[in-house]
């Protein structure tokens, strides 16, 4: 296949914004742990939750530009914004980049508010700027006419394969010249609704921390976040890392294939149905990292893993894992390839390789 | 409260208007380009804002023009037709 790289980063989340800020997070191994306020059956209820700010974006967008922009896109606009200022690109002709956004839920506040107003007000009272923004392409959209970019643009949502199948397509269009580069990321937002869900779900006792391996007990604290990558050929030039290959499967189609020389990198999120299928995922002898704790529990955070991969390859080191699993611990050993390992339900799963 | 001072209120807060409080904005100043600086894609949700807080409808497009000239006009064509 094409093998590409990762020409820049731009992330925000709950460790802050920016390279710096996901690599101190990533070095330290903690992050603080936010919440949300929900209205259930049984009152206001206090979700815990991981939330990011885009304030950073006034650095970029003058604030009166902003005004109809949800945050949802203003997620994607700063990730994208930061990413290409990484990669030195910004200001530079957009004109042959493709941008391809992957995300597990969309705008869920706005889509929420769309339908609020319609069922309170009729059809003639729904806000025509919430649909705008509800429509699945707003985000892209937003960062397209925003940033000048003219080559073609993708919204790719699969839940918890969203970001790797987005992958496969950004990949493609480099594969066939279509773009010289593309712009990459996933975004997914924290919402009155993903709260509710998650409080139906795992409520009234919540997790205030993150035991990705503990199959006996739920764990998952919802996230929220950017994880934006520029993507090229390889032609060669500075960059973070290669991506040497994507792939998405399910075991009743073929069994899992994971490279043996690779530090596996687990999308365990604290959901105790999938804890005992990563474990079992990986070799024995293998070594695994899992860094979830640091951004929390979205389809989305496919997207950090490989932004954090990225930054362990360009130092050559991995970061320690803050939650296990400790019988594959990296320890502080090179690193030069990394493979992450996504799983969904009970039989999918998505393989990222990533090299130096 | 008057229907300009409702209307103000309404504008900054349903419009997301960070930049202006209800009390700058003039009674007279434009509210499309110079002035507010509101665009065409606020003139729809205006309409919508309008039914919605005041219950009146603006079906005639060159009525709505007229009245989304200023909060005076705008206020003026309201209270027309809520006295009705």
């Amino acid at each position: 296949m094409t093998r590409l790289l990762v020409k820049g980063i731009g992330v925000a989340g709950a460790f802050g914004t920016g390279v710096e800020s996901f690599q101190n997070a990533l070095a330290e191994g903690r992050v603080t742990v936010g919440s949300i306020d929900v209205a259930t059956g049984e009152g206001v209820q206090t979700v815990p939750a991981y939330r990011a700010d885009t304030a950073g974006l006034e650095e970029f967008v003058p604030k009166r530009a902003l005004r109809r922009v949800d945050h949802y896109s203003k997620l994607a606009l700063l990730g994208s914004y930061l990413a290409l200022k990484d990669a030195e690109m910004l200001g530079a002709d957009l004109g042959r980049i493709g941008l391809v956004i992957a995300s597990g839920y969309g705008a869920t506040a706005t889509t929420y508010a769309f339908l609020d107003s319609l069922i309170s007000g009729g059809d003639n009272c729904a806000s025509p700027t919430h649909f705008a923004n509800s429509v699945h392409n707003a985000a892209a959209a937003n960062v397209a006419i925003t940033l000048g970019i003219r080559g073609p643009s993708l919204t790719v949502s699969q839940f918890d394969m969203s970001v790797p199948s987005a992958l496969v397509s950004a990949r493609q269009w480099l594969a066939e010249g279509r773009v010289d580069a593309v712009l990459f990321g996933a975004i997914d937002e924290v919402s009155e609704l993903v709260a509710y869900l998650q409080h139906r779900r795992c409520g009234p006792r919540h997790a205030v921390s993150m035991v990705p391996f503990d199959a006996g007990s739920e764990s998952s604290i919802i996230g929220e976040g950017a994880a934006f990558l520029v993507l090229t050929r390889d032609e060669g030039g500075p960059a973070y890392c290669g991506i040497d290959s994507v792939a998405t499967g399910n075991i009743f189609g073929g069994e899992l294939s994971l490279p043996d020389d690779a530090l596996l990198l687990l999308g365990a999120d604290g959901r105790s149905e999938l804890a005992r299928r990563y474990l079992d995922a990986v070799p024995a002898g293998g070594k695994a990292a899992c860094y979830t704790p640091l951004y929390g529990c979205m389809p989305a955070a496919a997207a950090f893993d490989l932004a954090a991969a990225a930054l362990a390859l360009k130092s050559g080191r991995a970061f320690a894992s803050p939650a296990g699993p400790s019988l594959f611990a990296p320890g502080k050993g090179d690193v030069s390839r990394i493979c992450s390992l996504r799983l969904a339900g009970p039989s999918e799963y998505a393989t990222v390789v990533m090299s130096c | 409260m008057d229907t300009k001072e409702k209307l103000k209120q309404i504008l900054v807060k349903d419009l997301n208007l960070e930049e202006v409080t209800p009390e700058e904005i003039s009674d007279s100043a434009p509210l499309f380009g110079e002035g507010l600086g509101l665009d065409s894609l606020d003139a729809v949700e205006l309409v919508v804002i309008v039914q919605k807080h005041f219950g009146v409808e603006i079906k005639d497009m060159e009525e709505g023009r007229k009245a989304f000239q200023s909060v005076d006009s705008l206020a003026a064509y309201i209270e027309a037709r809520t006295a009705a």
